[in-house]
């Protein structure tokens, strides 16, 4: 009995010490969260650092943006792609702005003051958020507008991460904005799985986001914001002031990926992954060679 | 077998009171058990028997007053090496399931370190002590065995090592009354083969009469009277020791004397039956009213006396003096 | 099904890394639980109070205690041990001291008065006729903390949780079964190994 304790005792110290996940010391560890278009960001920031010769750990697909954020600032990642929507609501619970400049200019202050993380140049893409359908249900309830869909919802499933639920930018503030929003059911689905929600006709509505691939290969309806309730959001990487004193060349390189990917771009890349079943890291690849960044 | 002689018990003021209880379980409680002697506590349950017995071994920790085991305080050593020394029955015997009876039977012998030999050869001696049959017994598992099979391997195993005072708690309370009547035999007997000090708790008024050198009889947390067999029978020193022993029926002291100790001698008077000197004149009687007169006292196919009912008469007046 | 066939030592990796983890939460776990199972089968008063919080932490949502303790503990095996070896605690306390309780007072008793200290009467007598019921735990623990494990894969900790959200994140059938499938198989190897261990020790335990 003692003998197992002491061997259980010394495999577990022996294996704490050297993580799951491990990174050598001194490479830059690029995190990411747990859904497709963060999973090909996070692989980008990868190759492009390690095409500059950079060491470099992946410790990609993350629980969520407090996983995420909790690890940036312990350090146990370096960098991780964020959206200004996000950090503006989520983490430093403030009001978003219409303009997506303004959102971004807030953040970067707030992070640098606060937290000693700096937002490098945004991406053009917006990855607001949005509610989609079906387009046979648009028909048959003839939704257009948001308004539409806020008196419509008592009819109606809504397929939502949990987040959604809380979040300034969601429910609770689309309820406040026009009204209504009260849906027959809202069920609590992973990312992964929501527009197969929706496909296999479990729900009615989903939450998507700007550039979700499927909003195409599926032939999706968006509703039109009539009242410009979402601002715009966009992504860049947030990394830690310590990390770019090491590197400074670190901040030029993403920057150079930043202007590259709009609206069509980034949906092109999620589809390649969602729809075409590619590999992330081979998106990746291509993406980047064909822009010679990689 | 080496005859392991008995240790004397000395019991000074013992006081005992449980926690929730408003009354004493031992109520200052002295006495004195010479080597040797078969003690027999008896008393209804509750009357702190158990929970005097349980104070030898140190199961029990008294709230004052001691207790000296062969002339040596119990607090002198640890519980454990005290324990060792001396035997503990219990009635649910508490036979270790996963062990097989040799085991079990050498298990204080394999606590104290003996060698692998010597602690074969002494389960050996042991199982056949209380007379089970070594060869069959000792891999045998004791879920296997009947009641009155594990009791004796209970024995068994409080006599491992050689204990020089033996405690048995309402040992044979489980078991059936033609078991228990073995089992008391065989109490006897290896007592008599041993010479271990025996303290023995039941409320079986004729058990105590059975075993006992001396009887003591508890009530409420007190001794009321400690007296051998016969003398309380004769001479209860209170009501409710009369009304417990059912003192006054003289027939239940013919149990206690042996044929051999009432008999006159000369043996030229006719009889018409006979009796082995070790039966008690309660089997006499039996003979006397199916038309017996007289009857020859035998030892070993030995005529050597004859029995009357006025030898009977003369053998019960003389035990109340 | 393709991805298994196709990637067989990704997935033989992931899933030696989901063993490692599991392994070293269920040792520590056990050296933990025993001494609180040992206290709340003896102490009465205590039982009740420790259960209730042991249940309470089993109740807690795994992936919010996760992302919680990342906080302090950041990234990695060490938050995924303490989450683990706190959620296993309720199961293994609970059937450590029932299992002790159900020894039947008599064996304790004999023990004692025999002249066993405490400690070898416990390792002697209590721990092996409580052992079925103590295994018994030890198993429900073990195929919880594999299914409760591949949450190591959302804070970098590996193991067969990071194939499973790997495919779910990017919608691949194929990563999510391999994943699954893996995990499944072990859950259900190590029900069967430890149903047999118990089966084995209740036996013994009768005699």
């Amino acid at each position: 009995m003692k003998r197992t304790a002491f061997l259980a005792g010394s495999a577990a110290a022996a294996a704490l010490t050297g993580c799951g996940g491990s990174s050598a010391p001194g490479a830059i560890a690029i995190g990411s969260k747990d859904f497709t278009e963060q999973t090909i960001l996070g692989e980008m920031y990868a190759q492009i650092l390690e095409k500059k010769g950079l060491p470099v750990a992946r410790k990609l697909g993350l629980g969520g943006t407090q996983v995420a954020m909790e690890a940036l600032r312990r350090g146990d990642i370096d960098l991780y792609p964020e959206y200004t929507g996000t950090a503006l609501l989520t983490i430093l619970k403030g009001k978003a702005s219409k303009d997506a400049a303004v959102n971004y200019a807030t953040v970067k202050r707030a992070y640098q003051t606060q937290y000693q993380l700096t937002w490098l140049d945004p991406a053009p893409f917006n990855n607001t958020q949005a509610l989609a359908t079906t387009q046979a249900i648009r028909e048959r309830y003839h939704l257009a507008t948001l308004s539409d869909l806020a008196k419509a919802a008592p009819q109606l499933r809504l397929g939502a991460i949990p987040e959604f639920t809380k979040r300034e930018d969601a429910l609770p503030g689309l309820q406040k904005a026009f009204g209504g929003f009260v849906f027959k059911d809202v069920k609590l689905i992973d990312i992964g799985l929501k527009y197969k929600a929706l496909e296999l006709g479990q729900i009615d509505v989903v939450v998507a986001a700007g550039t979700d691939s499927q909003i195409e290969t599926d032939h999706l309806y968006v509703f039109v914001d009539d009242k410009h309730f979402w601002p715009a959001y966009q992504v860049a990487p947030v990394v830690r002031d310590d990390t770019l004193r090491a590197h400074p060349e670190l901040a030029a390189a993403l920057n150079r990926l930043a202007p590259l990917l709009d609206d069509a771009t980034m949906r092109g890349l999620n589809a390649q992954v969602d729809g075409e079943k590619k590999d992330s890291v081979d998106v990746a690849r291509a993406f980047l060679t064909q822009h010679g960044l990689a | 077998m080496s005859a392991a002689a008995g240790a004397p018990v000395a019991i000074r003021n013992v006081i005992v009171t449980y926690p929730a209880a408003d009354r004493r379980a031992v109520d200052d409680v002295s006495l004195d058990v010479p080597a040797g002697e078969l003690l027999v506590l008896l008393g209804p349950s509750g009357c702190g028997k158990s929970t005097l017995l349980r104070t030898i071994n140190r199961l029990i920790v008294p709230d004052s007053g001691t207790i000296e085991v062969d002339g040596r305080d119990v607090r002198d050593e640890t519980p454990e090496a005290l324990r060792r020394g001396i035997g503990y029955v219990i009635q649910a015997v508490g036979l270790f399931p996963h062990m097989t009876v040799g085991r079990n039977v050498g298990i204080v012998p394999e606590l104290l370190g003996w060698e692998r030999a010597r602690i074969e050869a002494r389960v050996d001696e042991l199982l056949e002590l209380v007379r089970l049959d070594p060869q069959r017994y000792r891999s045998r598992m004791p879920r296997e065995l009947s009641g009155g099979e594990q009791q004796r391997v209970g024995v068994a195993r409080a006599l491992a090592a050689e204990p020089r005072v033996l405690l048995m708690d309402e040992p044979f309370g489980a078991v059936d009354a033609i078991v228990r009547t073995a089992l008391q035999d065989e109490t006897l007997r290896i007592h008599r083969a041993l010479g271990a000090t025996i303290l023995f708790v039941t409320h079986d008024v004729d058990e105590a009469l059975r075993l006992a050198d001396r009887i003591v009889v508890m009530s409420a947390g007190k001794i009321v009277q400690a007296d051998a067999p016969l003398h309380m029978l004769a001479k209860p020193a209170t009501p409710y020791v009369e009304r417990l022993m059912d003192a006054k029926d003289a027939v239940r002291r013919l149990q206690l004397i042996r044929a051999g100790d009432a008999m006159a001698l000369g043996v030229d008077v006719p009889t018409q039956g006979r009796i082995d000197a070790e039966r008690t004149l309660r089997e006499a009687l039996t003979y006397f009213l199916e038309g017996a007169d007289r009857l020859a006292v035998v030892e070993n196919d030995d005529v050597c006396g004859t029995l009357g009912f006025d030898d009977v008469r003369r053998a019960i007046a003389a035990a109340e003096r | 099904m393709s991805y298994l066939l196709h990637h067989p030592d990704e997935v033989a990796r992931r899933t030696l890394q989901h063993l490692e983890i599991v392994a070293i939460a269920l040792s520590i776990a056990f050296v933990l639980a025993l001494p609180l199972g040992v206290l709340a089968a003896r102490n009465a008063r205590v039982r009740g109070p420790l259960l209730g919080v042991l249940n309470a932490i089993y109740t807690l949502p795994s992936l919010a205690v996760f992302a919680f303790l990342v906080t302090y503990f950041g990234l990695g095996l060490v938050t995924t041990e303490i989450a683990l070896v706190a959620y296993a605690q309720m199961v293994l306390v609970r059937n450590i001291s029932v299992g002790l309780l159900g020894v039947p007072a008599a064996l304790r008793e004999a023990a004692l008065g025999l002249g066993m200290t405490p400690l070898q009467a416990f390792l002697r007598v209590e721990l092996p006729q409580a052992l079925p019921v103590i295994l018994s735990g030890v198993r429900l623990a073990t195929v919880a903390t594999i299914s409760i494990a591949t949450l190591a894969g959302k804070i970098d900790a590996g193991g067969l949780g990071a194939l499973l959200f790997a495919g779910l994140d990017n919608d691949d059938p194929n990563r999510i079964f391999a994943g699954s499938a893996a995990a499944a198989a072990l859950a259900i190897g190590a029900d069967g190994a430890l149903r047999g261990l118990e089966r084995f020790a209740a036996l013994r335990a009768r005699g």
